[in-house]
């Protein structure tokens, strides 16, 4: 039995990565633009998928779920928070970048501020944030191999990073876009036939969305007969105030993430832009819009058929996990009766388990395993090309070398990402946090730094290079001060903890931006007509006052 | 390239704005709007089963996010075309302005 699944498991991922080679050899880049923006061609269903992909990491994929039944209603901040930032995207920045026509986000900085000082900085905190998050993009990766293949997490890691430097160094954003379609297609598939399944198992109906919110009520019943807060009750697991600021600052690094607003420039125009960013979210939200109802089906199934149950006659799934120490059953008052209180589950094993418990089969199984790897390597390939870009052409190109060959920049290019890969890979074998922890950094980040200078460089003329210099460095320190105040201070304002930091980073940041840039020199007249040609589609051009008609 | 006049040209960035800030007001109040009160907005939705507030952040929420963006850009392109922007003219001009460091 034990063998089969391990046979099956194996198959599954090896047909889906030759795959993800296949797609990436068939692509290989051939120029500069190829790389970095796949020519700029991509039509917008395929890139909303591949930004979907692109998007939906291992904390997505494997954590989300298990996040949610475990806090239940405060859970919910982390599905609000990452699918509405894409309003922010494609209302106030997307359109707007693509227009400006630059590579990446250092490059539109650098540029539409005037400063190569602005660029470096934004630069850094690109490869800074974008490092962070893939760290825990590689880490999970090893989790899964490794209980997969039955190998030490180690060693899946190093499989891990041997397959993503492979195809990101080679590919470039072409073959990465198209891999990135394959992946999505892979992963939407593997989350929703166990939650189907689990749907017509509890209730009878195939559709989850409409099914679960019974169990939900029901759950809150079965608590409140335990004594337990309900299930759906609000602010049992943090304050209100710590709900919104994890809400917003979600959103914002939504908005300011590199590797997901590089994905806007590999369509053709901004009408393209804001079409992908409206198939992309709803790629998005099928997996989002189950997360929720895949929580209630796992906690239903432990609350009816684990809970209760006399200790010695667990299911069998229960000794597998058991034995990696991602689930503890202790029995601490000695009744032989298992209760919820004596079950200590990880988050990130819900998603992985429940076929499992659910007695889905192996090919499920399988399936689950090949979908978590497309979305750990799919996110960890986009965010290898946004450190490789920010390298090799915003410092290497843009600050260093500025006389560099197009060749010169391409093999630059690949020797970032597979460095960059390594370096992940070294520090994933022991990371220093969990994975939603790392993410949540990651996004507090962004919206600390890149959020507010995109914004206010998209729709306010007058911000100009010291202000957003000061503004990105301040918003960098308050942010950064902020977690650590929590995390070895016991600080916090009204409850907000470390994964809230970025409303406090994104609002020091505005405002050291607008005092700063009324203090210092208006921009030039030419950045400023720049700007506010950024509010026309390309067929109208902003000069000298007046607006012109191609 | 005409000369376009400059009420026509400012008409159309308000036109524009005009929509965005109603979609934005409509996904703060589905978001922090709902939250802010989810306290008092426990009442049973019907059919689905839920407490209302937890709809809203399951399912309700996210669906007017993606309601939105479509219409957005269904609206957009219907701006577009009435100032008589043509995509496919778009798309020249923006393959030409590719900055190419």
């Amino acid at each position: 039995m034990e063998n089969s699944q391990f046979i099956v498991s194996l198959t599954l991922i090896l047909i889906t990565f030759g795959i993800y080679i296949g797609i990436a050899i068939y692509n290989k880049a051939r120029q500069t633009s190829d790389f970095y923006v796949a020519s700029r061609g991509v039509p917008p269903v395929f890139n909303g998928m591949a930004i979907g992909a692109d998007w939906m990491s291992a904390a997505s994929f494997i954590g989300m779920a298990g996040t949610v039944m475990l806090l239940g209603y405060d859970g919910l901040a982390y599905i609000m928070g990452w699918t509405g930032g894409y309003l922010l995207l494609t209302f106030l920045l997307a359109p707007q970048l693509r227009k400006y026509g630059r590579y990446t986000v250092p490059e539109f900085i650098g540029d539409r501020y005037n400063s190569h000082t602005a660029r470096v900085i934004a630069a850094i905190c690109t490869i800074i944030i974008s490092f962070t998050y893939s760290v825990g993009q590689l880490s999970g990766s090893g989790v899964v191999i490794g209980r997969l293949l039955e190998v030490d997490a180690r060693i899946g890691t190093l499989i891990g990073v041997v397959l993503i430097a492979f195809y990101a160094a080679f590919g470039g954003m072409k073959g990465i876009t198209w891999t990135q379609v394959a992946q999505y297609i892979i992963l939407i598939t593997a989350y929703l036939i166990p939650v189907i399944f689990m749907s017509l198992q509890i209730t009878n109906n195939p559709l989850p969305w409409l099914s679960y919110g019974q169990v939900v009520s029901e759950l809150g019943e079965i608590d409140r007969q335990l004594g337990l807060s309900e299930y759906f009750a609000p602010f049992e697991n943090g304050s209100r105030w710590q709900f919104m600021a994890l809400m917003f600052t979600l959103m914002a690094g939504t908005a300011g993430l590199p590797h997901v607003i590089v994905r806007f420039y590999t369509v053709s125009t901004m009408k393209a832009a804001r079409w992908s960013g409206a198939w992309a979210l709803l790629f998005i939200g099928l997996l989002y819009l189950s997360a929720p109802a895949y929580a209630a089906f796992s906690r239903f199934i432990l609350m009816t058929n684990v809970v209760g149950q006399p200790i010695d006659d667990l299911p069998a799934w229960t000794e597998t996990w058991l034995n990696t120490n991602l689930l503890q059953i202790a029995d601490t008052n000695n009744d032989g009766i298992l209760q919820w209180n004596e079950i200590m589950i990880s988050n990130d094993i819900v998603v992985m388990a429940t076929p499992e418990i659910a007695n889905l089969g192996v090919f499920v199984i399988g399936l689950m395993a090949a979908g978590a790897m497309a979305a750990a390597l799919s996110t960890a390939g986009g965010l290898m090309i946004a450190i490789s870009s920010s390298f090799a052409h915003d410092i290497y190109y843009r600050v260093l070398r500025p006389n560099a060959t197009d060749t010169n920049r391409l093999a630059v290019g690949r020797i970032t990402i597979v460095a960059a890969t390594v370096l992940a890979g070294i520090i994933a074998l022991d990371p220093p946090g969990a994975i939603t922890q790392i993410v949540a950094w990651a996004f507090a980040l962004a919206s600390g730094t890149f959020f507010p200078a995109l914004l206010l460089g998209v729709w306010w003329r007058r911000a100009n290079g010291p202000g957003v210099i000061a503004g990105m460095l301040v918003g960098l320190t308050v942010t950064l001060a902020y977690i650590f105040a929590v995390r070895f201070g016991g600080f916090s304002i009204a409850g907000i903890i470390d994964t809230g930091a970025g409303i406090f980073g994104a609002a020091s940041a505005i405002i050291t931006i607008v005092v700063v840039s009324l203090m210092t020199k208006t921009p030039s007249q030419e950045v400023q007509d720049e700007v506010k040609d950024l509010r026309y589609p390309e067929q109208m051009t902003y000069k000298n006052g007046d607006v012109w008609m191609k | 390239m005409k000369k376009i006049d400059k009420s026509v040209a400012d008409a159309y960035y308000r036109e524009k704005n005009k929509y965005i800030l109603l979609f934005l007001s409509i996904w703060f109040v589905v978001s922090f709007g709902v939250v802010l009160f989810a306290d008092s907005l426990q009442f049973e939705v019907p059919i689905l089963g839920f407490p209302f507030h937890y709809f809203m952040g399951a399912q309700g929420s996210i669906l007017t996010f993606i309601i939105l963006l479509f219409i957005n850009a269904k609206v957009s392109d219907r701006i577009d075309q009435k100032y008589g922007i043509d995509e496919s003219a778009n798309e020249q001009i923006s393959y030409g302005k590719t900055v190419d460091h």
